[in-house]
């Protein structure tokens, strides 16, 4: 391990699992997780590595095909794919959650058709009512019982608090490097940025904030800054795992902030050290994660709807992002049947025209075949605007 | 005489590689059309751009040198070495369509590989949207069925007209549609019915894109399916408003390039930039530079 910051990200990026794999060769377990909604707190506390799984848009779905439909999530159906040619046999173990239907639904078909000796998963609730919390908090009781008996130790409280600290520590050190793309031209690419979140999220907890300081110190003192283009973009969507797509979205512009789960969403504020850890978790995953599978109302006994208080209240947050970054457009891309951020689209646009601040909306299927109409989309968005 | 300024001497080229036609534009300083070249796209459509350009300049009386300006479009805008920039099929037709249509709000372009619908303000494109990685709704699900029933492309139109009682057409997956035609023919429905079902069911197809994008008059047809009188007609039909259909509707994504050509040089000379064309050279795209 000689590479640092940006380097090592590309080394990582490249091959995602070998530090993983090194890990457990010195006895360390590995566990497997294919969304930002697992509270990773609770793995690191019990020294239970998180390795975020991702699909592979290169990979041709094939053995997915004998079990899921073809009109479904795509990136379902490669993560599970990859899963059946065997690519994840080297996890110990897998926790999933009801994050979106076709994820729950995955989650059963692959405890099923594989052989994980562990398989966790958490049932989460749909809404952010104080209710919801308290339920999220119990299954997040049944998730510390069952991680206890993989690892074979109690979880203790006083390390569970310096895992909160060191996945705190992560969440501010990305918004400083999302920070580094407020100038103009931003410090640092957002095709960068995707492929830093990958690899952080291929790493343990610690080794995840060394890369991620090496990089903002690097980058900060950069002599090969990314060029201004033409356009700022915000990017706002579920998840953008392939640093090929966004460079498709930079090829004349710079997205210099990413509102998606392969960007900023999963580091937005921080966890409250409180008094009790899991009502801390479960509070901040379910209300700080912005991700459209999760029903917000603005007041939730209103029988009538003001639509505009409503917008405001569930994307009002944007506009200082917009203001502060800069940004001249959104693009909101999504994945096809993508439908919880598909319901949220019209919505997001409504939003945005109601401040001035022109969007579109590309869809593409998760196959390199939809990097090429990408670009005449963006292109073309790009040029209404600038 | 009055002396002619080098601007008023310039000339300006367009090219545009669609899915399944290259189209060439070459342009003088009015905007005037000097020549217009259609080819098919082809297999080596990337390689072949040269050849075109080669075509337009003979037609127009013209040296490479004496093009100021190129603008690369469509799908293979990439793949055009010697032009000076690539701008997107949307802009070029907004362009292109404004020039014919100066009241142009609304334009609908159905080519061979997509269905394109787009808002046009004073020639500049404002908003778009297009269909997406399928044949339905594009001028591919109209060649494949034509030669499905042995018919020509270009006889589709006239024969639907004749239709008295126009199938209903439900499926717009190509294959299943062409399926339900092979069950129509096997019903003795009559051709002529059966090709305007499909009109219908393309237009809607189409329509339905527009609708979310929202339709203002004036409406313009461009793409090669605007050469099918069918296709106009229920297109007509399915939007509720009449339609505006240039004479060349596959040329308007190539005219919008030369002209936006034009536009730009225009502007840098305004600007007090000298006008000359960098050096170039007419040669095949290579993929491996």
């Amino acid at each position: 391990m000689t590479a640092k910051g940006l380097a090592r990200v590309q080394e990582i990026y490249q091959d995602r699992s070998r530090r993983a794999k090194e890990l457990q060769s010195q006895g360390k377990k590995v566990i497997g997780y294919p969304c930002v909604y697992v509270p990773l707190e609770l793995l690191t506390a019990l020294d239970v590595i998180p390795y975020r799984i991702y699909g592979e848009m290169r990979e041709p779905v094939t053995e997915a095909d004998r079990v899921l439909p073809a009109s479904f999530c795509p990136i379902m159906r490669s993560c599970l794919d990859c899963a059946l040619k065997g690519k994840h046999n080297f996890l110990n173990g897998m926790v999933a959650l009801h994050a979106s239907d076709p994820q729950e639904k995955t989650a059963r078909i692959w405890q099923s058709y594989t052989t994980l000796p562990y398989f966790h998963f958490i049932d989460m609730p749909g809404t952010v009512l104080p209710e919801a919390v308290t339920y999220f908090t119990s299954q997040l009781k049944g998730f510390v019982t069952t991680l206890e008996s993989l690892a074979g130790r109690k979880l203790p409280a006083d390390s569970l608090r310096k895992a909160i600290e060191a996945h705190n520590q992560q969440r501010t050190l990305v918004q400083s490097l999302f920070h580094l793309t407020e100038s103009s031209p931003p410090l640092v690419s957002g095709t960068e940025i995707v492929q830093v979140v990958k690899a952080v999220m291929s790493l343990p907890v610690d080794e995840g904030n060394q890369l991620l300081t090496e990089v903002i110190d690097e980058v900060k003192e950069r002599k090969d800054k990314p060029p201004s283009k033409r356009a700022r973009l915000l990017l706002w969507g579920s998840t953008t795992d392939n640093a090929d797509v966004m460079a498709v979205l930079e090829s004349n512009a710079c997205v210099v902030f990413a509102e998606d789960c392969g960007g900023y969403r999963p580091y937005r504020g921080s966890v409250k050290l409180t008094s009790e850890p899991l009502n801390a978790l479960a509070d901040y995953y379910l209300n700080e994660i912005t991700c459209a599978r999760t029903f917000r109302q603005t007041t939730t006994s209103a029988t009538q709807k003001d639509y505009l208080k409503d917008l405001q209240s569930r994307y009002g947050y944007l506009k200082r992002i917009i203001a502060d970054w800069k940004v001249d457009g959104v693009v909101l891309l999504l994945v096809r049947y993508c439908d919880p951020f598909a319901f949220e689209v019209p919505a997001v646009r409504d939003y945005l025209a109601s401040i001035s601040v022109p969007s579109t909306y590309i869809e593409y299927d998760y196959t390199e075949g939809s990097l090429a109409p990408m670009r005449t989309r963006i292109e073309a968005f790009l040029e209404t605007i600038g | 005489m009055v002396e002619q300024t080098p601007l008023q001497k310039a000339y300006f080229a367009g090219i545009d590689i669609g899915s399944t036609m290259t189209k060439a534009v070459v342009i003088d300083a009015e905007g005037k059309m000097l020549s217009a070249i259609k080819g098919p796209t082809g297999p080596e459509h990337r390689h072949l751009a040269n050849e075109v350009m080669k075509q337009a300049l003979e037609q127009a009386k013209l040296k490479l040198e004496e093009i100021v300006y190129i603008i690369a479009t469509g799908y293979g805008r990439f793949n055009v070495p010697f032009a000076d920039e690539q701008v997107t099929e949307l802009s070029c037709h907004a362009r292109g369509v404004y020039s014919l249509f100066p009241g142009v709000r609304t334009a609908i372009d159905i080519g061979g590989q997509d269905a394109k619908c787009f808002k046009v303000n004073e020639g500049k494109l404002v908003d778009f949207i297009m269909n997406d990685k399928c044949a339905a709704g594009t001028g591919r699900f109209l060649e494949l069925t034509a030669s499905s029933l042995g018919i020509r492309l270009d006889d589709l139109g006239k024969l639907s007209l004749q239709a008295t009682s126009p199938v209903e057409i439900s499926n717009m997956c190509t294959i299943f549609a062409q399926q339900e035609v092979v069950m129509h023919l096997s019903q003795g429905v009559k051709i002529e019915d059966i090709i305007a079902g499909l009109h219908h069911a393309l237009a809607e197809r189409v329509a339905a894109l527009a609708r979310r994008l929202g339709i203002e008059p004036d409406v313009v047809l461009t793409g090669g399916v605007a050469k099918n009188i069918g296709m106009v007609q229920a297109m007509s039909q399915s939007l509720g408003c009449s339609l505006l259909v240039p004479e060349e509707p596959l040329l308007t994504g190539a005219l919008g390039a030369a002209l936006l050509a034009k536009d730009r040089v225009t502007k840098l000379v305004a600007q007090g930039k000298p006008l000359e064309a960098r050096q170039r050279r007419l040669e095949r795209a290579t993929f491996y530079s």
